[in-house]
């Protein structure tokens, strides 16, 4: 059964900037993420895709503006408080940063560990298994990241992400270095996770993707949001080709 | 109805994470950046010797100050060898008579003999002569310093008295102790702090080094929602450990050395280094291993928070 999605933003940003020195990344942006929401982020390089996925993880402050993460005020939180923000934000990252001394379940486990000391070594393993399982590798959990396929190894960084079940997943083009094929498989278990009531961010250049898969997308041209293209509707993005 | 977690095991469990991951972790990368660690442990364990030697040189040095300063305020009151009876005991009435005089106590030609056989290098002289070189004396136990020169002035014309050497009294001779004690105290701390100084300096770099070569560990756990502590901790405690084997060296050492002058055994050992013991090594030797343990995490956490973005 499809659990019950809450219709209240797990994401809030109201005129939101950023600037590194004189430059601004981003500019006075303004939008909401809601559970259960797959938004795509598109935009040319340098638009601030990455600066804006970085401000929803803290990584970065906002210059200005306020941008709230799960009912945390993320432009007010105190370095002390970071951590316990992006415990509430899966990350996955266009180059997976698996541990390569690590097991794709340890790995898995890794992120859990770090944010939970209750976890007994079964605990933890049963729950890493279930991730991977989740994505498709139940079977690979032993295998070290050297010996899987790119979009092996992007799916238990999809597993690290959510094994501790976030309500927010965060991806920076997380097909870049994938063939169309695997994009696509990638590009379905967000979707899954997003139907399991997690609101999901993906920042890409993926046009076909984004054309195809028809969800909400945000646009970003230079620190900008120039549009909020709604699920169900597909727009212009001729500058998609030549970025 | 979901069963409740058992408190203990929870308590057992986060106990046995807690371990294997600051310490079993700590241990494990310390042996595996032993190379770039090893200019740190050779630095540092310099500067905990040195500071151990230094310590137990300082310990004795205070000890010799408190019984110069103890001696400066006794004055001795060289009798003449044919001097009365009567006569001595007449000064040493006058004296005590004194309220800056504390009190005075005669000392024959023999108990001045037996003294100075306890005394290194003096025995020789004693049995270099068939007589007794020593002469009688008045011991004055004056009150302050300061009246030294005032009751040296009073006794030393005394027809009792050797005119030749009539007091032990020598005008500046404690300040001049005191002037030579602050001297290598200063001269102590500067080489002290110059070793400190460079061992933190080094520490803190193969720590930098060490954060260097994990940074994509460090920034997973960061992306991932590790607390600060869970990221710096095994820092800390690998720095730490550092310290504590630059530490157990050092103690080693200053143990070593203390213990080999304890056990030396001569009158000369405690003439020049008076309280030098075996607890008081053992205890120079705690504190070069608790500083080794303090200064490794200390300059660690210094660091970390230059070189790590929280």
């Amino acid at each position: 059964m499809r659990p019950i999605v809450e219709l209240r933003p797990i994401v809030e940003a109201a005129a939101v900037s950023r600037s590194y020195g004189a430059r601004l990344a981003v500019d006075g942006i303004d939008f909401a993420l809601c559970p259960g929401e797959l938004t795509f982020l598109v935009g040319p390089s340098g638009a601030g895709k990455t600066t804006l996925l970085k401000l929803i993880n803290r990584e970065i402050r906002p210059t200005t503006g306020q941008l709230w993460v799960a009912g945390l005020p993320a432009h007010l939180v105190k370095p002390s408080r970071v951590a316990e923000l992006r415990r509430k934000v899966g990350v996955v990252f266009q180059d997976f940063k698996l541990l390569p001394r690590l097991t794709a379940a340890e790995n898995v486990a890794f992120g859990l560990r770090v944010v939970d000391l209750r976890l007994s070594d079964q605990e933890a393993r049963e729950r890493s298994l279930d991730a991977l399982e989740a994505v498709g590798l139940g079977d690979r959990g032993d295998a070290f990241p050297h010996q899987l396929s790119g979009g092996q190894q992007q799916r238990v960084a999809i597993a690290r992400a959510v094994v501790a079940q976030p309500p927010v997943l965060i991806a920076d083009e997380p097909t870049g270095n994938l063939d169309q094929e695997t994009a696509w498989e990638i590009m379905d278990l967000f979707e899954d996770i997003a139907a399991w009531g997690t609101a999901v961010l993906v920042a890409t250049h993926n046009v076909e993707i984004v054309t195809r898969l028809k969800r909400r997308v945000l646009t970003l041209v230079h620190g900008r949001l120039v549009r909020d293209q709604p699920a169900g509707q597909t727009g212009r993005m001729a500058w998609l080709a030549s970025s | 109805m979901k069963p409740r977690f058992p408190r203990r095991r929870v308590v057992v469990t986060v106990a046995t994470n807690l371990v294997r991951y600051f310490f079993g972790g700590a241990a494990r990368n310390w042996v595996r950046n032993a190379g770039s660690t090893a200019p740190a442990l050779v630095s540092m364990s310099v500067l905990l010797i040195m500071s151990g030697l230094v310590g137990l040189t300082a310990f004795t040095l205070h000890n010799l100050e408190e019984i110069e300063a103890s001696q400066a305020s006794l004055l001795h009151v060289y009798l003449r060898d044919d001097a009365d009876g009567s006569g001595v005991a007449a000064l040493k009435v006058r004296i005590e008579s004194d309220p800056r005089v504390q009190g005075v106590v005669y000392l024959s030609k023999n108990d001045a003999l037996a003294r100075a056989r306890t005394v290194p290098g003096l025995p020789q002289l004693a049995d270099a002569t068939e007589s007794n070189p020593f002469p009688a004396s008045l011991d004055v136990q004056v009150r302050s310093i300061d009246d030294m020169a005032a009751i040296d002035a009073m006794v030393r014309h005394e027809s009792v008295v050797d005119p030749v050497y009539p007091t032990s009294y020598d005008r500046g001779a404690y300040q001049r102790i005191q002037a030579v004690l602050l001297g290598v105290a200063i001269a102590g701390f500067a080489f002290i702090g110059m070793l400190g100084f460079v061992a933190v300096a080094v520490t803190m770099n193969s720590i930098k080094a060490a954060i260097h070569s994990r940074r994509d560990e460090i920034s997973i756990m960061q992306l991932v929602g590790a607390s600060r502590w869970m990221v710096r901790g095994p820092f800390v405690v690998e720095g730490a450990i550092t310290g504590a084997v630059a530490g157990a060296v050092g103690a080693l050492v200053t143990f070593g050395a203390a213990m080999a002058a304890v056990t030396s055994g001569s009158g000369a050992l405690m003439q020049f280094a008076p309280g030098l013991s075996a607890t008081v090594a053992a205890v120079a030797a705690g504190i070069v291993l608790a500083a080794g343990a303090g200064l490794g995490s200390g300059s660690s956490l210094l660091s970390l928070r230059r070189h790590m973005e929280s």
